[in-house]
């Protein structure tokens, strides 16, 4: 795990918002292979949201073929409503930038069939390909997505309620009153969220912190969803002084010193997902399967929790970073392979190069 | 990108304001607003997006400056050498040039008005009138500021406080038919068809049976009833506003001062309003001739939301110093104007004023201390809800039409100041500005 610490929330959200920026650029998308956001809501990445804006409106980066999702939607309110997700993305990124409205998905609160529209909208990421880069915030309770402390952490999209802590605190935005907070949603799942090939996750404030300690400090945990990160190949949180309040000083020292080193030596962004930035790979890879192992595509992501514990959930990163195989059965292994002859170098054992190549194919 | 969903047009059609504030209620507030040139209202942007899946053809960065509703102007005489209280041998001749007139009027940031025509002959009302009537149907930003209808002030006024309308043509009204027979049936009565030429008429309540019968007859056919040219007490000023006159023409002027045992028309704003007695709407000349600044300060504080500047501009407006020709009831006046102040030739009696709205603003700005936006409000939202235009004109709502001013501030010495930089009409761009 990636864990940024910055002095103050404006320094985090514009460390998150170059991070966003870089990665589309080097995406290089186009029309055909566009780059696919997740996006949250709430407080956390206003800041973001602002700074993006900026960096629009200066010229630094279009979203012309940038394809986005949000994580969530009230159930039952008008979508234009001001307290609804549609109005807060509009106001606050949508309509300042210059992204085609056909790109831009929000599940719809108000659509007859919820279960359906759930369904139907696990179907678009996967059409897409699948999420490039997932930007999140957490809840005080530690929920990621509107998935509330005691959500599966193999959940998928689908109707939630929400918890009285959530109520209380989102409030805010409906003139504190909390008879006016609706008290169902739509929301991605904890694997959704997980599938996708990076999650950015901001944590911003004391009122967080607690949170933060639980998914970094402890152990996965369904009470505490975004502890499911642990499981992600590519998870990234950034968060400013405040919200370390809850860690040891040892953890906040630990992930400050390895900042500095990855600065020192010059790889301040590493590229996680090149298995997406690689042009000529498939939008939806093909199931790999070696040795008998079968490892599927993210894009017909399996729907056990166990099976996710076993396997990295984001598959097809797996693919070419994976550092070990998932409990592989016996393999007939030969000490010729490893002699170095280039007679012997066809091996029986999964290599990563090997893996990327049979998956480009 | 434009949607391919939309046929293409020869002009952008959808336009996005941004980097600008604008006029919401008292405040100014940072926002953008989308304008629909196919429509000609201001659209609902976030419906537009994920409804429509539309997107701006044009967006104009406006540099933190202001975009106001477009001016409304309720007591206008001419403008530009052209007079409302004209006849002409050739009526179509009229037509035209009411038509020049628009065009030109919009440039001043007046995106729609009530033509005023004074105390005249029934002979002169029949044949102008009708070319008076609301032109915004038609929806072309091209013709220029839009008519809401007429105001007739006149001739039912108070022979004493007539200004410079001609007596002889005054008249005591007994009955609505009265009325009618005056300014011709077919304007004041509605069909079944148009909207009425007459928008609003200006009155003596006093007068015979106006308060009893002819002002709730009016009301009843939904034109504006306004108290002015009158020797109404505060009594029969507060009769005719519980019968239902909802407006006060330039107030101060042509009417009893404010006397501390009788205080006349000005005296209703004092009162408490409830429903039944809403306190009425009043114009107010701030051109620094007709008013003192501290009268116009005072008539502010008293209502600031029925405050509504005027201009009383006549057809000298835009016209060098001189001696104009005004047809003035059954016989011809001379009107002499020096600089802003126009006099009746002869007699020295103030003959309106050559003044623009938006110099009206800036002086109203000046003398009161009040904020951009409470300004814009006298000539934008408070006129058009008293006009009945609530959601229609003055304000910046969606579905409100694109009538747009965009403002340049400047601060020199401590005055503020306000330029018409650029007037859109019905979403299209009719004056100022870079084409973007």
């Amino acid at each position: 795990m990636r864990f940024i610490i910055k002095n103050n929330e404006d320094e985090a959200s514009s460390y998150a918002a170059n991070y966003i920026i870089n990665r589309i650029t080097q995406f290089s998308p186009s029309e055909q292979r566009p780059f696919v956001l997740g996006l949250p809501t709430g407080s956390s990445p206003l800041g973001v949201y602002r700074i993006l804006v900026q960096r629009y409106k200066a010229g630094e980066v279009s979203f012309e073929n940038v394809v986005t999702f949000n994580m969530d939607e009230y159930i039952n309110i008008p979508r234009d409503h001001q307290g609804s997700y549609h109005s807060f993305m509009w106001t606050n990124l949508f309509s300042h930038i210059n992204i085609p409205p056909g790109n831009v998905n929000i599940l719809d609160g108000n659509a007859p069939n919820l279960e359906a529209e759930c369904i139907a909208y696990e179907a678009k990421i996967k059409a897409v390909g699948g999420i490039d880069l997932f930007l999140a915030g957490i809840g005080e309770d530690g929920h990621i997505a509107f998935n509330e402390p005691g959500s599966s952490l193999a959940s998928r999209t689908r109707v939630k309620t929400l918890a009285y802590d959530t109520i209380l605190a989102n409030s805010r935005f409906f003139d504190d009153n909390l008879e006016l907070v609706p008290k169902m949603a739509l929301t991605v799942g904890v694997q959704t969220v997980l599938e996708a090939r990076e999650v950015v996750v901001m944590v911003l404030g004391a009122r967080k912190a607690l949170a933060l300690q639980q998914c970094i400090e402890q152990g996965v945990n369904h009470m505490w969803t975004l502890s499911a990160l642990q499981l992600h190949p590519h998870p990234m949180i950034i968060c400013d002084e405040d919200a370390t309040l809850e860690l040891k000083v040892k953890t906040v020292k630990y992930f400050k010193d390895i900042e500095r080193v990855a600065r020192a030596e010059g790889f301040d962004q590493i590229l996680p997902s090149n298995i997406r930035t690689d042009s000529n790979l498939k939008l939806v890879p093909a199931a790999v399967v070696v040795n008998g192992v079968h490892t599927p595509p993210c894009t017909s992501p399996q729907s056990t929790a166990s099976h996710h514990l076993l396997l990295p959930p984001s598959t097809p990163t797996t693919c070419t970073s994976r550092s070990r195989s998932p409990s592989p059965d016996f393999t007939n292994d030969r000490m010729g392979s490893r002699i170095g002859d280039p007679a012997f170098t066809r091996r029986l054992t999964p290599a990563p190069e090997q893996q990327s190549r049979q998956t480009s194919e | 990108m434009p949607s391919a969903l939309r046929p293409t047009l020869p002009q952008p059609s959808v336009t996005k304001f941004t980097n600008c504030r604008l006029v919401r209620g008292d405040s100014l507030v940072w926002e953008d607003v989308w304008v629909s040139s196919v429509t000609g209202k201001i659209l609902q942007s976030q419906v537009a997006f994920y409804d429509e899946f539309i997107t701006p053809d044009q967006t104009i960065n406006l540099g933190g400056r202001i975009i106001s509703p477009g001016f409304i102007d309720c007591q206008l005489n001419g403008a530009f050498g052209f007079n409302f209280s004209t006849l002409m041998n050739d009526m179509s001749e009229y037509g035209k040039q009411f038509r020049a007139l628009n065009k030109k009027l919009v440039e001043t940031g007046v995106t729609s008005y009530v033509p005023t025509v004074t105390s005249q002959t029934r002979d002169l009302y029949h044949k102008v009138l009708p070319y008076l009537a609301p032109s915004g149907s038609s929806r072309l930003a091209s013709a220029g500021s839009e008519s809401l209808g007429a105001h007739v002030e006149g001739p039912f006024i108070s022979r004493t406080k007539n200004g410079i309308h001609d007596i002889s043509v005054l008249q005591t009204p007994s009955t609505y038919s009265d009325l009618e027979n005056v300014y011709g049936a077919a304007n004041i009565t509605p069909s079944a068809s148009v909207s009425l030429p007459v928008k609003m008429i200006t009155l003596a309540p006093e007068l015979g049976q106006t308060t009893p019968s002819i002002i709730p007859g009016l009301r009843s056919n939904g034109i504006v009833v306004s108290i002015g040219h009158s020797e109404a007490t505060f009594e029969e000023a507060s009769a005719a506003v519980s019968a239902g006159a909802t407006m006060i023409t330039h107030l101060f002027n042509a009417m009893r001062p404010l006397h501390h045992r009788n205080p006349g028309i000005f005296g209703v704003l004092g009162t408490v309003p409830d429903s039944n007695f809403p306190r009425p709407y009043f114009g107010v000349i701030a051109d620094g001739i007709h008013l003192h600044p501290t009268t116009v300060k005072i008539a502010w504080n008293a209502h600031p939301d029925g405050f509504i500047l005027v201009t009383d501009a006549m057809h000298t407006l835009g016209l060098p110093d001189g001696r104009y020709e005004w047809l003035n009831g059954r016989g011809k006046d001379w009107i002499v104007k020096k600089g802003g102040e126009l006099q009746l030739e002869g007699k020295g009696t103030i003959a309106g004023s050559s003044i623009t709205l938006i110099e009206c603003v800036n002086n109203f700005l000046e003398w009161s201390g009040a904020s951009i936006p409470e300004g814009l409000k006298t000539v934008t939202a408070t006129p058009a809800a008293m006009l009945g235009l609530k959601g229609v004109k003055g304000v910046l709502d969606p579905g409100t039409d694109a009538d747009l001013v965009v403002l340049s501030e400047d601060i020199s010495g401590g005055k503020r100041h306000l330029r018409v930089d650029e007037v859109w009409k019905f979403g299209v761009r009719v004056f100022g500005g870079a084409s973007g």
